[in-house]
């Protein structure tokens, strides 16, 4: 639009200043064009994050001094048996839900390609119902039904002969739960990601492996999945960051310590133990330091993973 | 995913955050009054029908026109007070719950002295130990209290019968003077019918009897003395006790497993503050008729109750003032219990025919009123400080730790004086 309308200008106005305000014009453009996400990432984003930076240099209390305290926070946050159960906490709820939650999308996206399908898009599309539903709606479904007493799951183990689990109380039942959630939300939003990029491999690259002989395992194994590797990646990289943030799921588990996750912290993660110490405590300097060593956390995974999945390249 | 990416740091900042730009969520109606000091902005709990109330002071004050924000649950409000206080765009009336109050008397910077709007004329309608709850060191009064729990022990006729029990309120009551009765009762009830006696161990004994005293986590100066202060170690002892006798349900208070027992009748016992006789109301209606409710063990106790306060920079605050003087005093504290059924504040009421005359239904007639306003009346008055309640809930933690999970009985305490230190520091 701007390059008809200078274009029209260009024509009526004497030559040379068009030019150049044209010249400034498309110069500064796409600029403008990108400012409004620079300008909110900047207000919702970097302050806030640099803030955090702040903060944490600082004992802070929201409705009354803040006092310079230097590192203590950090140091403090280092010897918190809390901080390093939160983070152990953290990195296992995200393995038990990513790793299942990835190759189970990887499994159906090969489905849901190949398949002769009745009804393609009514599943293709029903998937993304987690995804769309309330995470507390969901977490309020899940928590009842892994409860101890009153839960369907449990009530079906007694007919197997199986004693009453209580997930909620042990550190692996509460992980598995949260990991359950939290993969059942997400699995429909990945497979549709991989499907897509399946979508866009030629067939008639499947059909000349067919004809060299190759099934479907050797066809999935040798062709989609080094196709799909930008999608992977893209996927190992937010749902580790997504993944180390968990807190919505964790928060609503236990009625009776919401803020720990359960009367020993078995599933608070460090998104929970950031908002006990900063909403709970009123302790906004340890909570912005939890921030940061959960930024630095996060940064370090991320990259690690970017790192290792690159390496899932073509055969030749 | 992608919806995810909000950066790890945000959460914290955001808090950080929010108080400088929004200043808090929920309240932003505020706006200058119009005609100089007809409405005001009042920030409450949801679920608590603070409406009714609020519409019958607008009737008897026509022209009055009170902006009311149900900001969540307590904790939230107390939450969204904070973030507001901290940014400057503050209601002219906050409800805070006497939980989260401590924290806010500490920092009596952020409200109106109530002395100046009044407070020293009225402070003697209520009890002693509910209002000095409100008042910061400097003496300033923060917070008028608009209502208390009381405490009583709901327990299910039916299963108390069949358990060959007492039924009658006088005489179940007779049958737990002491803690240790309440838990040989229990083993009783537990041996004739090999079910639960009471919800749970934590909420249901600890957190009762530890209020049953002089002193709790802190002296009357304001030094931590939880470690060594008597009271609270026989009440974490009491909470053990009642584990190990067998007698629990395992339910933690408000899980989804304690809403279903309670209709499932997996416990013939809780310890009900006034306001949870809601509780037993909507989550079991089918029980109806079935309860009754008789003293606490120790005979006095207190759960709950909340405090309206004027933070600093509201804009009316001789309108927020009014209010509280209105719909508080002791007339207006006594209709609002004929009404809802919330505790009043103001011991001058509760002989007051309308009060003692309350029966309810639900519970096999019991006068509510004189149930719960006895257990007021011996209470005595303990400092509680800004971290009463992670202290509170480190025992709880505790205790539940040793009912519901792995936990070693005999290591219990001193896990528990552990986190507590890591958690508060001292």
């Amino acid at each position: 639009m701007t390059t008809t309308l200078s274009t029209r200008r260009a024509q009526a106005a004497p030559a040379g200043t068009t030019s150049v305000r044209q010249r400034i014009t498309e110069r500064v453009a796409p600029y403008a064009y990108i400012a409004p996400f620079f300008l909110i990432f900047g207000v919702f984003g970097l302050v806030p994050l640099l803030f955090t930076f702040y903060v944490a240099l600082f004992d802070w209390n929201p409705i009354g001094e803040h006092v310079f305290i230097g590192v203590d926070n950090f140091t403090r946050l280092f010897a918190d048996a809390r901080f390093w159960n939160a983070a152990w906490n953290t990195i296992s709820i995200w393995l038990l839900s990513t790793v299942p939650q990835l190759v189970l999308a990887l499994g159906l996206a090969h489905l849901l390609n190949h398949a002769r399908l009745r009804l393609a898009v009514f599943f293709r599309m029903s998937m993304l119902v987690p995804y769309i539903t309330s995470v507390a709606a969901t977490t309020i479904v899940f928590a009842q039904m892994f409860d101890r007493d009153y839960g369907v799951l449990n009530w079906l183990l007694g007919f197997a002969g199986v004693e009453p689990i209580d997930f909620k109380q042990s550190v692996l039942g509460s992980h598995v739960l949260i990991a359950v959630m939290v993969t059942w939300r997400w699995f429909g939003y990945t497979t549709l990601l991989y499907l897509a990029a399946l979508q866009a491999i030629p067939r008639a690259i499947y059909e000349a492996a067919a004809v060299d002989g190759a099934g479907g395992w050797k066809q999935f194994r040798h062709i989609s999945i080094p196709s799909l590797r930008p999608v992977i990646v893209f996927t190992i990289v937010t749902s580790t960051i997504g993944g180390l943030q968990i807190f919505t799921e964790p928060l609503l588990v236990s009625r009776s310590a919401p803020l720990t996750c359960g009367p020993v912290r078995q599933c608070q993660t460090l998104t929970l133990f950031l908002y006990e110490q900063g909403f709970g405590q009123f302790q906004f300097g340890y909570g912005a330091a939890i921030g940061v060593a959960l930024f630095v956390l996060v940064v370090a995974l991320a990259t690690v993973n970017y790192v290792l999945s690159t390496r899932i390249r073509p055969e030749r | 995913m992608k919806l995810r990416i909000v950066t790890p740091v945000a959460l914290a900042a955001a808090l950080a955050l929010t108080t400088a730009a929004c200043g808090g969520g929920g309240g932003t109606t505020a706006a200058a009054p119009p005609e100089g000091g007809k409405s005001f902005d009042f920030w409450s709990f949801s679920g608590i029908n603070q409406k009714a109330s609020v519409e019958d002071y607008q009737k008897k004050n026509p022209g009055i026109q009170v902006k009311l924000t149900e900001v969540g649950s307590s904790v939230e409000t107390a939450q969204a007070l904070t973030t507001a206080l901290a940014g400057g765009k503050v209601p002219d009336l906050v409800l805070i719950q006497g939980d989260d109050l401590p924290k806010f008397v500490q920092q009596p910077q952020n409200f109106y002295d109530l002395r100046q709007l009044g407070a020293d004329k009225i402070k003697g309608d209520y009890l002693d130990w509910v209002i000095s709850q409100s008042v910061a060191k400097d003496g300033s009064i923060i917070g008028i209290p608009t209502d208390v729990g009381g405490m009583a022990v709901a327990y299910r006729t039916d299963l108390f019968k069949a358990a060959g029990l007492p039924t009658d309120r006088e005489e179940v009551g007779k049958l737990w003077p002491t803690w240790d009765a309440f838990i040989e009762t229990g083993k009783k009830y537990t041996a004739a019918t090999k079910k639960a006696f009471v919800d749970n161990a934590g909420t249901s004994v600890f957190y009762q009897a530890v209020n049953q005293g002089p002193q709790k986590y802190y002296d009357p100066s304001g030094n931590v003395v939880y470690s060594t202060s008597p009271q609270v170690k026989t009440a974490f002892e009491y909470g053990i006790k009642a584990v190990q006798a067998g007698i629990t349900a395992k339910q933690s208070s408000f899980s989804e497993g304690w809403s279903a027992g309670m209709g499932k009748d997996q416990f013939a016992v809780i310890s009900a503050p006034s306001w949870m006789l809601n509780a037993i109301r909507s989550n079991a209606p089918a029980t109806k008729g079935k309860w009754d409710i008789a003293t606490i063990p120790g005979g006095a106790g207190n759960w709950g109750g909340s405090y309206l306060a004027i933070p600093k920079g509201a804009k009316n605050p001789k309108a927020a003032w009014d209010y509280i003087t209105k719909t508080l005093n002791p007339q207006g504290q006594l209709a609002h219990f004929v009404d809802s059924g919330s505790l009043p504040t103001t011991p001058s009421v509760y002989k007051d025919a309308k009060l003692t005359a309350l029966k309810d239904p639900f519970f096999s007639d019991a006068p509510t009123g004189t149930i719960y306003t006895n257990s007021l009346l011996g209470l005595k008055p303990f400092y509680i400080g800004p971290d009463s309640s992670a202290i509170g809930q480190e025992f709880l933690n505790a205790i539940t730790n040793v009912e519901q999970g792995k936990g070693d009985a005999a290591k219990a305490w001193d896990a528990a004086l552990a986190n507590i230190k890591t958690a508060i520091g001292k």
